[in-house]
């Protein structure tokens, strides 16, 4: 009696301890993505899906759900504005609404250090109001808020998995470790009175914590050390080499945010291989001296950093004329994929129509460059399920029969780039 | 259908107890590479001591190394001058440059790719007229050649690096002097085949006119041009058109591997080689053969002759043509042996009229001669053999042997050496070597400090051709043009631009033949064709009567065992052979890398009592006229009886870290120009040598002989008919398909290939075996040269093979070549074994290979039956972060940065542990389609071709896509009765296709037993 009694309290506290450490486990793993939406509605569904393209395709290279990039959270956008129309407008041009005189817009603005948002006239006024309710089911769902974060095109919300939802599971472990305590206490005191009763009472001389880490349970505490530690490890390894917020410093100090923002000049216009290559290709400097033989001094750096453009380029600005051999300039690279895996520029940006910012994020207002993707393979991988495949326009694509009577019938809605085999390992590795 | 037997060994023939216990295991497991580890722990006392010793450096190693910081990388921009416009590169898109390969036999018009401006592999030129887009396995290697650290990094005196300005004053200085003293200058070459150096020679020659230009081959052809003064009335050799040829006579001349111009041959061959169902006729080709090569391979019928016997064999061919088209015979002579061989071939020679051709590759005036007399009566001149002259064997023995004399003599006070080696390819070697040091001046043009340009006082490095212009003249009138695609990468200069500084020329050898090219059109659009032609071919006609004058009938014996020495198809004359690419291709026959050795015949091993042996070759003392050497010997079936045979091109002593001490020298056994010996004799010297062969047993596992059911040999690998066989069934010895295919069930899905899915087609008709594809691949796909040792352990890498078959007589068996890759199988034994998905299925049917994912288990080698995934034993590429551990033999040539630039960019470089096997050319077909889909068109067939068929000189292989219904491989694979798959009851369902091997034959395939040699051979040694 008294053994069966004791190894089943044994057995209760293992499995509190059990309890314990896989809440704590959970505070660890990956959350997957649900990736659906969960409105019955099959109309609102189709709308909802149509603002969350949009919020990829427009606002995820600054704008997170949840949390601040580099742009504020959109999360409770609309409880912040005085209504929508405030937002409409501010989406659309920004900057006169600012000159308007609207406070709210003005105290963003300051509050986020004078960075200027891009204005989207092209929308109307119903893509944005899709947006907001795309964010507002985003936001009321966590599933569906998980799925949005981890789209491809907001690969920023990939790698920090949410720190307020981790508390939250520290807690609940803790709140059951206490709880196992006391129930073990409990328990214990029980079977004293029990033992008492049947006058089998041996006085046990353990203190209250030798009595829980008992032989049995250490083991069981060294093996989900070892289990966590292990965890943490493959964990720790598999961040090794990625460089998201990578941001080395340059040779010289070259401003995208001047030059594409301000400037607006084309990405293609310096790195002219993107729609040709796999590199993008960094310009030349005889690229750069296209404009800076005229142009001979920037707006922050003077002429300093333009005379390190001068010497390499062997320009002399007094005599106006080429008087030495050229020497390159020796860039940091930013975005370093490791050897094994095969990128081409030319295939995503000429073929899939793939913005620049959605990999590099909103490098118009980029002083220095950072990398804003983790350029990790699940980051690669997430995009090639969800991007749809630029079937219909493109004839290289007439081959995928099947495919093309599917949209039409309805049974297929878009082809992804995952199902022409955009997810098999020698897409990228050979 | 006929069961044939078929084996690849003569192991596997006899079926030896070494055999069996081979085929039995999977891996060998005796010499699996661990041994490599640590030689030194192996001898330690304490194997527990040494193991943690072991893991304690590992795990350290791994966490400093894992510890350290992720490097910098810098991203460096072209750099243009800013006065310039901006030329066309864009990183990451390859550019292709039209140049000229020519090594002294075999001419090639090739495209070199450059990548960011460095030239990364070879592919054909296709508007080529005579290449047709064809590649030779050496043409292939030659990129290597470029990045070869054993070139010269500059002139040099002596031992001592001097400068270019130096070199010419000095030079300039000497040859003044010797020109003041009436001294005489030699410049001793191979053939250069090209114009614009031979106009440079002539201004060299206008300064100093006491300069002779003399020109010898290492392996020379000079007796066609000596025939050919008397028979066409022209000191020239014709240009040869095997296409229009219906029956081919063959004695000696491997017109296929290493003749005169074997890439053009091949392509002509080819063309009536393979019957269709629109045109069910094939060519007929007789070979004779003192050793077995790749055209004796090809041959439908095959007579193994001695070397004395060539010129009974062909009077006897003569005499019988003669008889039958009207002629005077020749009597006199000693009967040759094989009549009945003889009738047959004169009866189809006179049904073949004006479209048949005798070629003799034996460098004998008497035998070109007889050829040509055969030829003649024959009416072969002006249909088969033309007027125009080809130039690619310029040599002349006559004035080889004379200037050796002269210099012995001291008639010369200087030599200028360009592209010669006679101290290392001449039996005249001591001789040359000796009066060398006597000279006032000795100059080498040769890329290396070779076993002659050593000797020189200064040797003023020629540039690599990918490095250098130039124009060769393979034929009259053709002319094909050779570009620089890099700046010179060591301070060289060409030999010719050498000459006109000498000569006192202010030109640069470009603008000198620029001007030389001014009137064959336009000379930019010229240089991206990569060839002129200028004229057309001329007429022809042969004097039989003066052919015959040469020919004393009655003379000749030869006694004893007879020697015949051979060119090999990958090393040749030698002057290539610090290429490891082409010493680790194995021989097409032997399947032997990295070696000579002495072929004996079936009958000779049985005769003596040699025991068998798998890797292990007993090595011999092979002695001919008092001079010998060591090698290992080697039983080849098809050689001969009563003949030995070695091939030229080994036992270089100054030629790199490669090729020094790789076999034996022959050339100082035999006289200058004649390839044969007679009184010759072998004793065995009691060693062994270890072998770097493969193929030697099973490397496809054997046909599925199920308990029960009759023995298989390979039947259903092989499958092959003749040609009356076809033309009366077109699936003749593909019959047992139908059948197979109303069996076939599977209980996996079929995967749906909603777009592409990718297939090959090779025949096995048009496939020679010449291993252009196996070098192709190596380069296109960074694939790793490993070494003897390691081919002896049989981790050889290469991802492409050609099995080679034998069947019939062990003494003259049938050939059969198949080009063995990753089969893409459908159904996929590896997939399905790898534990961690490494290797998995692509929607478009490609077996993938994730190199990264692999963890080498080797479930999947284990598991495929074509043996086509290679184990990266150890750290072949110099890759790993620990540095150079494993550093011997050939295997450290990848470890040179320099090397390392010849690595296709789009390619992994793989590392120890992983498997790797053929890809079908993935990064290709992804460029492909790439390329599609940037224009927004659909692809077109064709458009994609992998790199073993874009190098087929026969264009044997066919790459495309079975969904596509126009496309040339549906075609091949569902309209072409002759296709089947390997395997296909087993249901693997695999890409490739073969097509059954037609032969010309007029006997059926016959089942055949060959005899066993007896229990004394099957010792293990």
């Amino acid at each position: 009696m008294m053994v069966s009694c004791f190894s089943r309290i044994m057995k209760f506290r293992v499995l509190l301890i059990v309890c314990f450490l896989s809440v704590a486990f959970g505070a660890l793993a990956y959350t997957p993505s649900t990736g659906d939406l969960n409105v019955a509605d099959a109309a609102t569904k189709t709308r909802l899906e149509g603002g969350k393209k949009l919020f990829k395709s427009n606002c995820a290279s600054c704008h997170a759900v949840d949390k601040d990039l580099t742009g504020p959270a959109l999360m409770n956008v609309w409880e912040r504005w005085e209504s929508e129309d405030k937002i409409i407008q501010w989406v659309k041009n920004n900057s006169s609404l600012r000159a308007s005189g609207d406070a709210y817009a003005n105290k963003i603005f300051n509050d986020w250090k004078g960075s200027v948002m891009t204005g989207f006239p092209s929308l109307t006024n119903e893509n944005v109001i899709d947006i907001i309710d795309y964010v507002r089911a985003e936001t009321a769902n966590p599933g569906f808020l998980n799925a949005g974060a981890t789209a491809p095109a907001v690969g920023a919300a990939v790698a920090p998995s949410g720190t307020s939802s981790n508390t939250m599971w520290w807690l609940i472990a803790a709140l059951l470790a206490i709880l196992a305590y006391g129930l073990s206490v409990i328990s214990n005191k029980l079977k004293d009175v029990v033992d008492e009763k049947e006058g089998n009472f041996v006085a046990d001389k353990r203190t209250a914590l030798q009595k829980i880490f008992t032989p049995r349970v250490k083991s069981a505490l060294k093996l989900f050390t070892i289990l966590f530690l292990g965890a943490w490890l493959v964990k720790s390894a598999i961040g090794l080499g990625r460089l998201q917020g990578y941001q080395p410093t340059q040779p010289i100090k070259f401003s995208h945010q001047l030059h594409v923002g301000q400037n607006k000049i084309e990405c293609q216009y310096c790195h002219s291989g993107v729609e040709k290559s796999r590199h993008a290709v960094i310009p030349s400097v005889s690229v750069c001296m296209n404009c800076h033989k005229y142009v001979q001094k920037g707006p922050k750096y003077g002429k300093t950093e333009i005379a390190k453009i001068y010497k390499h380029s062997g320009w002399d600005p007094e005599k106006g004329a080429f008087v030495n051999a050229p020497k390159p300039i020796e860039w940091v690279k930013v975005h370093n994929l490791p050897d094994h895996v095969y990128f081409n520029h030319s295939q995503h940006v000429k073929v899939g129509g793939i913005a620049c910012q959605t990999c590099h994020g909103n490098i118009q207002e980029m002083e220095e460059v950072k990398q804003f993707s983790p350029l990790s393979m699940g980051w690669c991988i997430n995009c090639h399920r969800q991007s749809e495949v630029q079937f219909a326009n493109n004839d290289y694509y007439s081959i995928f029969e099947k495919y093309h009577d599917d949209i039409k019938s309805g049974k297929k809605a878009k082809v992804t780039v995952e199902d022409i085999g955009g997810t098999e390992c020698q897409k990228c590795h050979y | 259908m006929t069961e044939i037997r078929y084996w690849k060994s003569l192991a596997e023939l006899n079926e030896t107890p070494e055999y069996k216990d081979e085929v039995a295991k999977e891996f060998r497991e005796d010499i699996a590479g661990l041994d490599l580890v640590d030689e030194a722990s192996k001898a330690a006392s304490s194997g527990r001591r040494d193991f943690l010793k072991l893991m304690g450096f590992s795990v350290s190693a791994a966490a400093i190394a894992t510890s350290c910081k992720t490097p910098v990388n810098k991203a460096v921009p072209y750099v243009f001058d800013g006065r310039d416009q901006i030329p066309e590169v864009v990183p990451g898109i390859a550019d292709f440059f039209a140049t000229t390969f020519f090594d002294g036999t075999s001419f090639v018009n090739l495209l070199a790719k450059t990548r960011e401006g460095r030239p990364i592999k070879l592919e054909g030129n296709s508007l080529s007229p005579l290449t047709k887009g064809g590649t030779s396995a050496r043409s292939q290697a030659s990129i290597l050649g470029l990045y070869d650290v054993s070139r010269l990094k500059g002139p040099t005196k002596g031992d001592k690096a001097i400068s270019w300005d130096q070199a010419d004053k000095e030079i300039g200085a000497k040859l003044n002097e010797i020109a003041a003293a009436g001294g005489k200058v030699a410049i001793l070459s191979g053939t250069l085949a090209s114009p614009s150096t031979k106009s440079a020679i002539e201004k060299f020659k206008s300064k100093y006119p006491n300069t002779s230009h003399i020109a010898y081959d290492a392996n020379s052809l000079s007796a066609i041009r000596k025939a050919n003064a008397s028979s066409i009335g022209g000191s020239f050799i014709p240009s040869y058109d095997f296409s229009k040829a219906k029956v081919i006579v063959g004695f000696n001349c491997d017109f296929l591997g290493t003749w005169l111009s074997p890439v053009e041959f091949a392509g002509q061959y080819a063309t009536n080689k393979v019957p269709t169902k629109e045109k069910p006729t094939m060519l007929r080709h007789h070979q004779f053969q003192s050793t077995m090569t790749i055209t004796g391979a090809a041959a439908d019928y095959r007579y193994p002759i001695k070397p004395s016997e060539e010129k009974l064999a062909l009077i006897a061919l003569y005499n019988a043509v003669a008889a039958k088209v009207g002629g005077s015979g020749l009597s006199g002579a000693k009967a040759y042996s094989n009549k009945a061989a003889i009738d047959k071939i004169a009866t189809e020679l006179a049904g073949a009229k004006g479209s048949s051709l005798i070629v003799s590759g034996t460098n004998n005036v008497e035998i070109q001669a007889l050829t040509n007399a055969i030829n003649g009566i024959l009416g072969n001149y002006g249909s088969t053999i033309l007027g125009r002259a080809m130039n690619t064997k310029e040599g002349n023995d006559e004035d080889f042997a004379k200037f050796v004399s002269d210099l012995k003599a001291g008639a010369y006070s200087g030599l200028i050496i360009y592209g010669a080696n006679p101290v290392y390819n001449t039996s005249s070697g001591n001789e040359v070597k000796e009066a060398i040091s006597k000279l006032k001046l000795s100059v080498s043009f040769n890329e290396r400090a070779d076993e002659t340009s050593s000797l020189a006082q200064y040797i003023c490095p020629d540039s690599h051709y990918l490095e250098s212009w130039n124009i060769y003249e393979p034929k009259s009138g053709y002319y094909s043009f050779s570009q620089p695609v890099i700046n010179t990468i060591f301070d060289t200069r060409q030999a010719q631009q050498s000459l006109l500084n000498w000569a006192g020329e202010k030109i640069s050898y470009h603008d000198f033949i620029k001007n030389q090219a001014a009137g064959w059109g336009n000379w930019e659009s010229n240089l991206e064709n990569g060839f002129v032609e200028t004229a057309s071919n001329a007429g022809i006609s042969c004097n039989v009567g003066a052919a015959l004058a040469n020919v004393q009938a009655a003379s000749g014996s030869a006694n004893g065992m007879e020697l015949f020495v051979y060119e090999k198809v990958s090393v040749g004359d030698g002057s290539l052979a610090n290429n490891p690419l082409l010493q680790e291709m194995p021989d097409p026959i032997s399947k032997t890398t990295w070696d000579n050795y002495i072929n004996v015949s079936y009958s000779y091993a049985v005769e003596n009592k040699l025991k068998l042996w798998l890797r292990e070759a007993p090595i011999a003392k092979l002695t001919v006229g008092g001079k010998s050497i060591e090698l290992p010997l080697m039983i080849s079936f098809g050689q001969p009886k009563g003949t030995f045979s070695v091939a030229l091109g080994y036992g270089r002593t100054k030629a790199g870290k490669v090729a020094d001490n790789v076999g034996g020298n022959i050339y100082p056994l035999i006289s200058n120009g004649v390839y044969s010996a007679d009184g010759v004799k072998i004793e065995l010297t009691g060693k062994f040598a270890k072998m770097g062969m493969n193929q030697q047993y099973s490397t496809l596992q054997e046909d599925n002989n199920l308990p029960g059911k009759p023995r298989r040999y390979r039947n259903g690998i092989i499958k092959e008919a003749n040609l009356k066989q076809y033309q009366a069934k077109e699936n003749a010895g593909n019959e047992d398909r139908e059948e197979i295919k109303k069996h076939l069930q599977t209980m996996y899905s079929y995967h749906p290939y909603q777009g592409h899915h990718w297939g090959m087609s090779v025949d096995m008709n048009s496939c020679i075996g010449c291993g252009a594809c196996v070098v192709a691949c190596n380069v296109e796909n960074n694939i790793p040269i490993v070494g003897r040792t390691e081919v002896y352990r049989g981790h050889e890498m290469h991802w492409m093979r050609i099995d080679r078959y034998f069947s019939g007589d062990p003494d003259n068996p049938d050939v059969s070549f198949q080009p063995m890759m990753c089969q893409h199988c459908d159904n996929a034994p590896c997939e399905n074994v790898c534990p961690v998905n490494a290797t998995n299925h692509s929607s478009e049917g490609l077996n993938q290979m994730a190199y990264n994912r692999c963890i080498g288990t080797r479930y999947c080698a284990n598991n495929c039956p074509f043996k086509v995934r290679r184990f990266n034993w150890l750290d072949y590429q110099g890759n790993d972060s620990f540095g150079k551990w494993n550093d011997y033999d050939g295997a450290t040539y990848m470890f040179e940065d320099l090397t390392r630039m010849v690595l296709n960019p789009d390619v992994n470089v793989r590392t120890r542990g992983v498997i790797e096997k053929c890809s079908m050319c993935v990064q290709r077909i992804q460029e492909g389609k790439l390329n599609a889909k940037k224009a927004g068109r659909p692809l077109q067939d064709g458009e994609i071709k992998t790199a073993c068929q874009t190098s087929c000189p026969t264009h044997a292989i066919v790459f495309g896509d079975m969904n596509d219904g126009n496309s040339e491989l549906h075609k091949s694979f569902f309209e072409n009765e002759r296709n089947y798959h390997l395997f296909e009851e087993l249901h693997f369902q695999t890409s490739i296709g073969y097509k059954v091997k037609v032969r010309n034959k007029d006997e059926e395939p016959a089942f055949e037993f060959a005899p066993v040699m007896d229990e004394d051979n099957k010792e293990k040694v």
